[in-house]
């Protein structure tokens, strides 16, 4: 159970299985029985491939599925899912790099493809490709067990000032482990920061006592948060969360962190203007789609649209901090 | 009352036979394919089941698992090739046993065990759910470390009468293992800049490499394999069999069980570590590694207890304690089925189904095993000349489907020269697969606990389920030590009188 | 024989010591990093390169003594090559041709496409291994192929690769 450490907890169990599946037979048949009162607006392209590094049932795969049951009543077209599994994203991107740039592909983009780029001696990294438009951000949260002393983020820190702090991360060198720094940075504290295999080993240690708290993601905690055996600290989003709006920011609790794991898309370079544009006044509609809303906000994902122009510097931007982070901490020479 | 009322409903109402019918084949054709694992032949079915009742798509799913865990033991037997990781064990007996042209029987024990070990973990999944997730819950790092070593103290009996060159290749195979991203800083180690080995080196290349590659290498040439006449049916074993067999299937059950409850190997660890114990518990130890039935019957229930065993932690914690119980996690959230306790109260239908599935699922792998072994036995004693290229073909084949990387064929060949190497050299090759398995987890789980406690080694001392598994492993390396020295000093006694 | 084997097991420590040598300069390569622990991401390497070279000299050693002192028995228990392969051995040469044709694949494959490739694998080997050169040999090639391309892509839907024509 060696994991693969940059792809996002949910991937990371499930992770390297190459497989290619196609279900954009059931997906416009799905399109098709649903009258939808406005009209798609016409696209170039017949078929638009989405491409994800993520395996059939994994985070990025399950995004872009639920978007390609949703994106046919605003954009006239079919969206087929393709897995394109191994290297840790490095070979859907460069699936994605050496497409045509003609609005028929796209690459479902996480923190994942910017770590790989970074790590490892890509032929395409981040850079070669296009960011589309942003849908949404995961919320990172910071939990501990229910039973357990803390009841607030403040008394952790506290805990972390008096003696020795036990936190958790899902995953070597990734989002949650920079989160876990910031943090210790912010409150300038210096708990140990155990590494985990994702997410389900990580909570298990947080249940079990053996770590003070853990920092992960909504989705994989939701059977032992809904049982009542976990309790959320604090989320490392800018903003409180919809689905749980008594809970604090991490900035709220007096720690000037935040942290966006985006969830959007990417192009190969050079798209045209008249498809970045169909993009960016249809996603705002889809996100308002009061049946994909129902979905994704039970997933705890944050409709976060950035449009295509700002979106290439929020990338850029999340490249260099990421790049900056991993060679201040001697993870990248 | 109630669950046997919605049993019943299930039964007749909606067609779960069928679906935990077409789960066991699918299961048993990708398991038995080597380099297409258990999770890889769950998530390709995955994109049907979108379309499926809830109850359909998780018995489909848990069928397929079923399966695929028995399926990797029929090419582990007939052509040294473990279909699934937790096959490697039954590879050392079962291919012994095909040698001798006993191919039928191993096949027919294999079959048999897998029933006892998929029946015995379901009673468990079906009684005991509730106590023995705690158990998932009590395993900490210094738990796993513990386990990680007795998993390697097998190496101790496993080095063919020549221990220094046995923990040298346990060593190697621990090399490789720490080739990928460091468990806990995230460094990219041994990786020469290369994104596919960022995520490591998978255990089961090194397996079909240094097993499967380096046996046709061996065989290059040859006429054949002593032209032996295999019996081409499949032989279940005769009530006097099943008595013999009864110790080592307990051993497999109970370890199995232990296994699937503690996110870990995925079922080679159990297997090999019953290997090991139905050889020490045996009346006849010395058949080990020359055909032994009980060789073949331990690993095989194991690894198909771990296979129900599995499903104890996923429905309670929603924890995969596997990569294919992640998919099976993943087909269960794409129903909108949220595992954990409520799963037990809001959605009992699916889990009465998915019992229920499981146990049809158990007891057709007799059938369907009966009616597909002879076809798999008729293949393998094709003429040699073919044969050697369509085994070849098939291995090149499977792997690719593991990460589509041509890497991995490279890696593959490359450690099939090895294992041959280490073969005319006289190094044995299960320590250095043990190596591979267990690496990753003794390192990262040592590092853990150590950084846990600020560096103090004390820490192992406070965890009792560490102390005792310690403990263990090192009764089990002093017993193993001292049956190898009195081996071979009987063998020399008995060079001095011949 | 005895010398033989004794020849054997100081090539094979040499190897271990070689690669103990290679894995420990390869160390040099992993980045220092502030969020590693005490043990760090080299603590485990080192160890094992250290254990490596050291059973390596002491099997060198112990084949040197042996190659020298070869007329003197030597206990059982470290016999040189283990009974089981020693009947099929076949010879290295051999053995490495039969790689060839899987290295051979692994570079054709992308270039002449998953279906002619592995049906030259398979024809290919069959004549190494003696098959006669006939209609049935290349019938088999191309049913071979052809079954594996019904099983892998057709019936699990797996991508194999694909090369410049097909």
């Amino acid at each position: 159970m060696q994991g693969g450490p940059f792809i996002g907890p949910w991937e990371d169990t499930m992770r390297h299985l190459a497989i290619a599946t196609a279900v954009a037979a059931s997906l416009s048949a799905w399109s098709a029985s649903h009258a939808v009162a406005q009209t798609p607006v016409d696209y170039p392209q017949k078929v638009v491939t989405l491409v994800t590094h993520s395996s059939p049932g994994g985070g990025s795969d399950v995004f872009l599925r639920e978007m390609a049951k949703h994106l046919p009543k605003y954009i006239k077209a079919t969206f087929i899912v393709e897995n394109v599994q191994g290297g840790s994203g490095a070979r859907a991107v460069s699936r994605l790099a050496t497409a045509p740039a003609d609005g028929s592909v796209f690459y479902a983009t996480t923190p994942t493809y910017i770590y790989t780029s970074l790590l490892s001696k890509v032929q395409y990294g981040y850079k070669d490709v296009e960011p589309l438009v942003n849908f949404f951000t995961d919320s990172e949260v910071i939990y501990t067990r229910a039973d357990g002393p803390y009841k607030t983020l403040k008394d952790v820190i506290d805990k972390a000032q008096v003696s020795r702090g036990r936190w958790g991360a899902a995953n070597p060198a990734s989002l949650e482990r920079q989160a876990a720094e910031q943090l210790k940075k912010a409150a300038n504290v210096f708990p140990a920061v155990v590494s985990h295999e994702g997410g389900g080993d990580l909570m298990i240690n947080v249940l079990n006592g053996t770590l003070d708290i853990g920092i992960g993601e909504i989705p994989e905690i939701r059977p032992q948060l809904e049982a009542g055996k976990i309790r959320l600290l604090a989320t490392f989003d800018p903003q409180r969360m919809e689905a749980f709006p008594n809970i604090p920011t991490v900035k709220e609790s007096g720690y000037p962190v935040a942290l966006e794991k985006f969830r959007g898309l990417a192009g190969p370079k050079g798209l045209p203007p008249e498809i970045t544009k169909i993009w960016d006044e249809a996603v705002p509609k889809v996100l308002a789609d009061p049946d994909y809303k129902k979905v994704y906000r039970t997933e705890s994902l944050v409709a976060n649209f950035i449009p295509h122009a700002k979106y290439q510097g929020f990338i850029q931007n999340f490249g260099t901090v990421t790049e900056a982070f991993l060679k201040e901490s001697g993870v990248l020479k | 009352m109630h669950s046997l009322g919605i049993a019943f409903d299930l039964l007749f109402g909606s067609p779960i036979i069928l679906y935990s019918i077409i789960g066991l084949i699918w299961g048993i054709i990708g398991g038995s394919l080597p380099g297409i694992s258990a999770s890889i032949t769950m998530a390709l079915l995955l994109p049907f089941t979108y379309g499926m009742a809830p109850v359909q798509a998780i018995v489909l799913l848990a069928c397929t698992y079923i399966g695929a865990e028995y399926g990797g033991s029929i090419p582990a037997i007939l052509i040294r090739t473990p279909g699934t990781n937790s096959a490697a064990a039954t590879v050392i007996d079962g291919y012994e046993m095909k040698r001798q042209g006993r191919a039928g029987e191993a096949l027919g024990i294999s079959l048999w065990s897998g029933v006892i070990g998929s029946l015995f973990g379901l009673l468990m999944l079906i009684m005991l759910t509730e106590p023995l997730s705690w158990v998932a819950l009590a395993f900490k790092p210094t738990s796993y470390f513990a386990l990680g070593i007795l998993g390697l103290s097998v190496i101790a009996s496993m080095t063919n009468g020549s221990l220094l060159k046995g923990l040298a290749a346990a060593v190697v195979g621990l090399m490789i293992a720490t080739i990928g991203t460091d468990p806990i800083s995230g460094v990219t180690r041994f990786t020469f800049g290369s994104p596919e080995l960022l995520g490591g080196v998978e255990p089961v290349l090194i397996m079909i490499g240094v097993f499967a590659v380096s046996e046709l290498m061996m065989q290059s040439g040859s006429k054949g394999l002593g032209g032996v006449s295999e019996q081409v049916r499949v032989r279940l074993p005769s009530l006097s069999m099943m008595n013999r067999l009864k110790r080592s299937q307990f051993i497999g059950c109970l370890l199995g069980t232990f296994e699937g409850l503690t996110p870990g190997g995925g079922g080679s660890i159990a297997a090999f570590l019953s290997y090991n114990e139905a050889r020490r518990w045996s009346k006849e130890p010395e058949k080990f590694g020359k055909g032994s039935e009980e060789g073949v019957a331990a690993p095989e229930t194991a690894n198909n207890t771990v296979a129900s065993a599995a499903l104890i932690p996923l429905l309670s914690f929603g924890i995969p304690s596997s990569n294919s119980t992640a998919v099976l996690l993943g087909g269960l959230l794409i129903h909108g089925l949220l595992p954990g306790p409520r799963l037990f109260e809001q959605n009992a239908d699916v889990v009465v189904g998915l019992y229920l599935g499981s146990f049809i699922a158990t007891l057709a792998q007799i059938l369907v095993g009966i009616l597909l072994l002879p076809v798999c036995v008729w293949l393998v004693n094709r003429p040699r000349a073919y044969l050697a290229g369509f085994i070849l073909a098939l291995i090149l084949s499977g792997i690719f489907t593991l990460n589509t990387s041509l890497a991995d064929l490279g890696i593959a060949l490359g450690m099939g020269l090895v294992g041959y190497l280490m073969r005319r050299a006289g190094y044995p090759l299960l320590p250095l697969i043990l190596g591979v398995v267990l690496g990753h987890m003794v390192e990262s789980s040592y590092r853990r606990s150590l950084l846990l406690s600020g560096g103090d080694h004390t820490i192992f001392l406070e965890d009792p389920i560490a102390v005792g598994l310690l403990l263990a492993s090192f009764v089990f390396v002093t017993l193993s030590l001292v049956r190898e020295f009195r081996d071979a000093r009987n063998a020399k006694l008995k060079d001095a009188h011949a | 024989m005895r010398e033989h084997a004794a020849l054997r097991d100081l090539a094979g420590g040499i190897v271990v010591l070689v690669i103990a040598g290679l894995y420990y300069w390869a160390i040099g390569d992993i980045a220092e990093s502030s969020l590693s622990d005490d043990v760090g991401a080299t603590g485990l390497p080192r160890i094992l390169a250290y254990i490596l070279a050291g059973f390596g000299l002491i099997l060198t050693a112990r084949a040197v003594m042996a190659g020298a002192l070869s007329p003197a028995p030597r206990p059982a228990a470290e016999a040189s090559a283990p009974s089981e392969d020693e009947d099929e051995t076949s010879a290295l040469p051999r053995a490495l041709g039969f790689l060839a044709f899987g290295v051979a694949y692994v570079v054709l494959v992308p270039i002449i496409g998953y279906l002619p490739a592995i049906a030259l694998l398979i024809g290919a080997v069959a004549l190494y291994e003696g098959a006669p050169r006939n209609w049935k040999t290349l019938a088999t090639a191309l049913g071979g192929a052809l079954l594996y391309w019904g099983i892998f892509v057709k019936l699990l839907g797996v991508h194999q690769p694909s090369g410049w024509f097909f």
